[in-house]
């Protein structure tokens, strides 16, 4: 479903990542692990075409298109879903306007007629319900005055009703309790599907406890220099990431 | 100075001209309103850009044409003008065309108990003494040129009066339409009246019919008895060719509640100033504002808010949207009076620039002469967040669609201090098809 092909990027002429390759299959689940400043959060922005990334070489195909070709939305459109380590706030844009446009562009994309306000408002209320999210957060704007759970949760939300074929998940475990967390992972869960894959970006392995990955990924110096299965990110749990920052180097 | 002695000739003849046809010749003390007044635009004349409160406002585009009264009480529009009615509650319309009451158009039957509404024209024929407390005691006609014309010329306008306690179910609505020939100005004169104790809802709409260049100079003077409580939306959304200033004056009695909405979308050239005075204790005043500018287009808002008296709240939050080459001005004044302790004031200007050609010029004023008081003001020039498009985007929203979602974001929190629905549908649609520009909208810098 994914190929990332050597894939070399830099923001303001300073390398960020140095030919990395991943291949993602249909249903998998991987984990991309990796020290502060490894280019884990980079390589998800540039995945999802944040700008301020210049690639300078490699290539990412997405079901057979050039990825790093189509618009922001088009990516989204066919079916990329970027989950944020920090959801942005929108003051004055009303949630259940967001959530309603963006499923719609969506549906639109997929060949789906618009959903009508009542349609749309039964699912949105059948999903906050799966994410445990209080119908009060629909109601206000995005994101804005939000707790970091809620907008972690708002994020899932987002997943949940986009119902996209690749979710990169952002560091969303990050700044989470622990109930909030499990939240996040139920919906995670809930949403494997034989069809549809995920990219967990997460520096600890904690979130890997309760969302299980078929693959584990060690990014170091804007490469992946080390895969595995689940067991890796519990070795990297119990001796850090110096040693494998050291093995890539020598 | 020379060049503007001209339009002051020309309109010192104009009002000779009509100044015999004028309702309530027989009350001496209109008379001599309309006499200082004149004698005052006489001996002024226009501003130039010399004078501070025009400083970076020309009034080359209101000068630059002769325009001429044309309100024919026999003019009627050719189409319907029920899609101009905002407030679909409205317990009373009054329609104006080219500045004259038309009462075939106006909705005047069944009035509830304790409201009074009409024309000024006929108000002033019938019993101008009626009028004599109120007419003339907000405004100060000396304020600038505009306020002294529209004084000197007291013709038509709206006259509302709501008696001491009396709590209107909807509101009053005012629609002003404007149409041609070419040039064709009017100077509409309304008085509100809230008796104490009394609640209301105003609603003042200013549109056009046609694309001509039409001049309007509207003055509304608001007297809030103790305790009343009025709403005040207005909206100025007329022809791009359209020449539009207002003048509001609001005087409150003791604990009074003034809370204004005022929006302005349309004109080639439009100027609005808001001039408050709190003369009795306890008394609150708020204004919600949110201006457009595009291509070719000026927009200037001036605020004049006097704390006089101990223990007073205002609040000014106006919001503008910038487009294209739009230019806009943004002047507030607070100012707080040796005896106004324990004033509580705020005032902000938040701009959206959505050009690199466009222009603003901000100037928030706090002119404090109390030492015990509450006081704030503060102004932003931004553009819309990358990150905010990118989020929105990223869900699969094009870019236009984006930029237009966080557009009305940023006016949401001015639409929502507006109670009337219709209003705030009204302005969202408005907003949205001048948004829908795209190409003014595209160069947003990216």
């Amino acid at each position: 479903m994914l190929t990332v092909k050597d894939l070399q990027v830099s923001v303001d002429d300073q390398p960020i990542l140095n030919g990395l390759n991943l291949e993602v299959g249909e249903g998998e689940v991987h984990a991309i692990m990796g020290p502060n400043g490894s280019g884990k959060s980079s390589f998800a922005h540039v995945l999802a075409g944040r700008e301020g990334y210049t690639v300078t070489g490699g290539e990412v195909r997405f079901d057979d298109q050039d990825l790093l070709d189509l618009p922001v939305e088009e990516r989204a459109r066919k079916g990329l879903f970027l989950a944020l380590q920090y959801p942005v706030e929108l003051p004055g844009v009303s949630n259940l306007v967001f959530l309603r446009e963006s499923l719609n562009a969506i549906r639109a994309a997929r060949g789906e007629p618009a959903l009508d306000a009542a349609a749309f408002m039964k699912v949105v209320r059948d999903k906050a319900g799966q994410v445990n999210m209080s119908p009060e957060l629909l109601k206000r704007s995005v994101n804005a005055g939000f707790s970091g759970g809620e907008k972690k949760r708002n994020e899932i939300l987002q997943l949940a009703l986009l119902e996209p074929r690749l979710a990169i998940l952002d560091e969303t475990d990050s700044g989470l309790d622990i109930d909030a967390l499990r939240v996040v992972a139920d919906g995670v869960n809930a949403l494997r599907s034989p069809q549809r894959a995920f990219i967990l970006v997460t520096h600890y392995q904690r979130l890997l406890d309760y969302i299980e990955p078929d693959y584990v990924h060690v990014l170091s110096g804007g490469r992946i220099v080390r895969s595995g299965d689940k067991s890796l990110a519990l070795e990297l749990e119990r001796r850090g990431y110096g040693w494998i920052a050291g093995e890539a180097a020598a | 100075m020379n060049a503007m002695l001209e339009p002051v000739e020309r309109y010192r003849r104009l009002i000779d001209a009509v100044a015999p046809s004028l309702p309530g010749g027989a009350a001496g003390w209109l008379m001599s309103q309309r006499a200082r007044a004149t004698e005052h635009f006489v001996r002024q004349g226009f501003p130039t850009r010399k004078d501070e409160a025009w400083r970076y406002t020309s009034l080359e585009r209101v000068l630059d044409q002769a325009w001429a009264p044309n309100a024919d009480p026999a003019l009627q529009p050719a189409a319907d003008i029920a899609a101009f009615h905002l407030a679909k509650d409205a317990v009373a319309r009054l329609v104006f065309i080219n500045g004259r009451c038309l009462p075939g158009l106006s909705s005047l039957s069944g009035l509830p108990a304790g409201l009074q509404v009409g024309s000024l024209h006929s108000a002033l024929k019938q019993r101008p003494e009626r009028l004599a407390p109120w007419l003339g005691q907000a405004a100060q006609a000396s304020v600038s040129s505009f306020t002294a014309l529209n004084t000197a010329l007291i013709d038509d306008g709206a006259w509302v009066h709501v008696a001491a306690g009396t709590k209107l179910a909807g509101p009053v609505e005012l629609l002003y339409l404007s149409t041609g020939p070419e040039t064709t100005v009017a100077h509409p004169r309304n008085l509100v009246v809230l008796e104490d104790g009394a609640e209301a809802t105003v609603v003042e709409h200013y549109a056009s019919l046609d694309a001509t260049a039409c001049f309007t100079n509207s003055l509304t003077e608001v007297l809030l008895g103790a305790g009343a409580q009025l709403e005040h939306a207005r909206l100025q959304d007329e022809s791009a060719a359209a020449r539009h200033i207002s003048n509001v004056f609001v005087r409150q009695g003791q604990s009074s509640h003034y809370r204004a909405v005022g929006v302005s979308l349309g004109g080639l050239w439009s100027r609005s100033e808001y001039h408050n005075r709190m003369q009795q204790t306890q008394a609150r005043c708020e204004i919600d504002g949110l201006y457009i500018a595009g291509d070719a287009q000026l927009t200037d808002v001036h605020l004049d808010i006097g704390h006089a008296v101990p223990a007073c709240t205002s609040r000014e939050r106006f919001k503008g949207i910038l487009l294209g080459r739009g230019r806009a001005v943004f002047d507030g004044r607070i100012r707080v009076e040796v005896d106004a302790q324990k004033t509580d004031a705020q005032l902000a200007n938040d701009n959206l620039m959505l050009s690199r050609q466009a222009e603003v010029d901000t100037k928030p004023q706090l002119e404090i002469f109390a030492d015990d008081v509450k006081c704030s003001h503060g102004t932003t020039v931004g553009q819309l967040e990358p990150a905010q498009l990118f989020y929105l985007r990223s869900r699969g929203i094009g870019a236009d669609d984006a930029r237009r979602m966080l557009c009305l974001g940023f006016a949401t929190d001015v639409l929502q201090a507006c109670s009337v629905d219709g209003f705030r549908a009204r302005v969202e649609s408005r907003l949205q098809q001048r948004l829908a520009a795209g190409a003014v909208i595209g160069n947003s810098g990216e």
